[in-house]
């Protein structure tokens, strides 16, 4: 099952009233509709706001959701809008064009109320969960760092992988999750440890 | 287990074991918490820049106060129709192409394209036989025949009964 379709299978849950199928698509794309939106909205924490935003936007907005595109270009779809529109309620000029519905434009009072981004604690929690994985990706062998950077900076398919590495699918499928599975271990003591325990 | 969620979410996974395993994610927190790990290495792997904390969390928090959405009845038995139907359609076209091309070269067809070979197929002409030494002694400049190139280096010879 491509990944889109995994996408698709979750979307079509939470359009039967599923609502924990929305948390898996949360976790998945927080950070990548985080960082799209923090090219619009420069400061941190009203970027992070906003994100918080877009996903709601985008849950209400799901029962219309046809599938007639990827569910992620759907949600960057919200996502930019409401961007602009945020700049635009705030009076602040967008980088790109502006060419977006005003309706959708709305007030972020209830994002602000857990606006607790930029403190301190939040950043170096951040750092250390970057460290902890470039460390522990260094100190993997040689070939399960590569079949993992293959997969997620290189985005290559199992085939493609094994292809390269001139190995069977079965073993990239494994050397993959050996490495995710290290990675994780080290990381899981450090999670733990932070403010609501989820990432 | 942790190894079928390593592969659903590089979308490797067969689609009757993906919905199983959908299932044990959204209602398993230990499952799910590999789940969001895992992406998590993802995203510090693809954008070390821009990992913010807990946003997951305020986002779930916010949910719990928004009314469950549903959609409209039919809505997914519609898309899968339109999937199903969209796939025969393509279907049939192909087999629409296949068999107009079958038709382009039927048995019928044959015959007809025999016969214009035939009729196409260089009579055979009378030559003087003067004509004889003059084409011997150039036939290796003729298009016509299959050792293009190689024709220079082949000697001919003519062998005549009545000489000694």
């Amino acid at each position: 099952m491509a990944d889109r379709e995994v996408d698709q299978q979750l979307v079509e849950r939470v359009q039967r009233g599923d609502k924990h199928a929305f948390d898996l698509l949360v976790s998945k794309y927080q950070r990548k509709l985080g960082r799209l939106i923090s090219r619009f909205v420069r400061d941190p924490a009203e970027a992070e706001d906003v994100t918080q935003d877009a996903f709601i936007k985008a849950y209400r907005a799901l029962p219309g959701f046809r599938g007639e595109s990827a569910f992620y270009t759907w949600l960057y779809r919200i996502g930019i809008n409401t961007a602009k529109n945020y700049l635009l309620a705030n009076k602040r000029r967008t980088p790109a064009s502006t060419s977006f519905d005003a309706e959708e434009s709305e007030s972020f009072e209830e994002a602000s109320l857990l606006r607790e981004v930029n403190t301190p604690e939040n950043e170096l929690m951040s750092k250390q969960v970057v460290d902890v994985v470039q460390a522990s990706l260094q100190q993997l062998p040689e070939d399960l760092r590569s079949a993992l950077t293959l997969r997620e900076i290189e985005g290559l398919s199992y085939e493609e992988i094994a292809s390269v590495m001139n190995c069977p699918i079965g073993t990239v499928r494994s050397r993959i999750f050996r490495a995710r599975e290290a990675v994780a271990e080290n990381l899981r003591p450090l999670l733990e440890t932070s403010k609501g325990n989820r990432w | 287990m942790k190894q079928e969620i390593s592969v659903l979410m590089d979308g490797e996974l067969f689609e009757d074991e993906a919905e199983s395993l959908l299932n044990r994610i959204e209602h398993g927190s230990d499952v799910q918490r590999d789940w969001e790990v895992y992406h998590l290495i993802g995203d510090v792997l693809r954008q070390p820049d821009h990992i913010p904390c807990g946003l997951s969390a305020k986002v779930r928090e916010r949910l719990r106060d928004e009314p469950t959405v549903l959609a409209p009845r039919g809505h997914a038995v519609k898309q899968r129709m339109r999937t199903i139907a969209l796939s025969a359609a393509a279907s049939l076209s192909a087999v629409g192409v296949v068999v107009w091309m079958s038709m382009q070269i039927s048995p019928e067809a044959g015959p007809k394209m025999a016969m214009q070979q035939n009729a196409a197929r260089p009579v055979n002409v009378q030559i003087q036989p003067k004509a004889n030494d003059y084409l011997m002694a150039h036939q290796e400049f003729s298009p016509s025949t299959d050792m293009n190139g190689g024709a220079s280096y082949i000697r001919t010879v003519a062998y005549r009964p009545d000489e000694k």
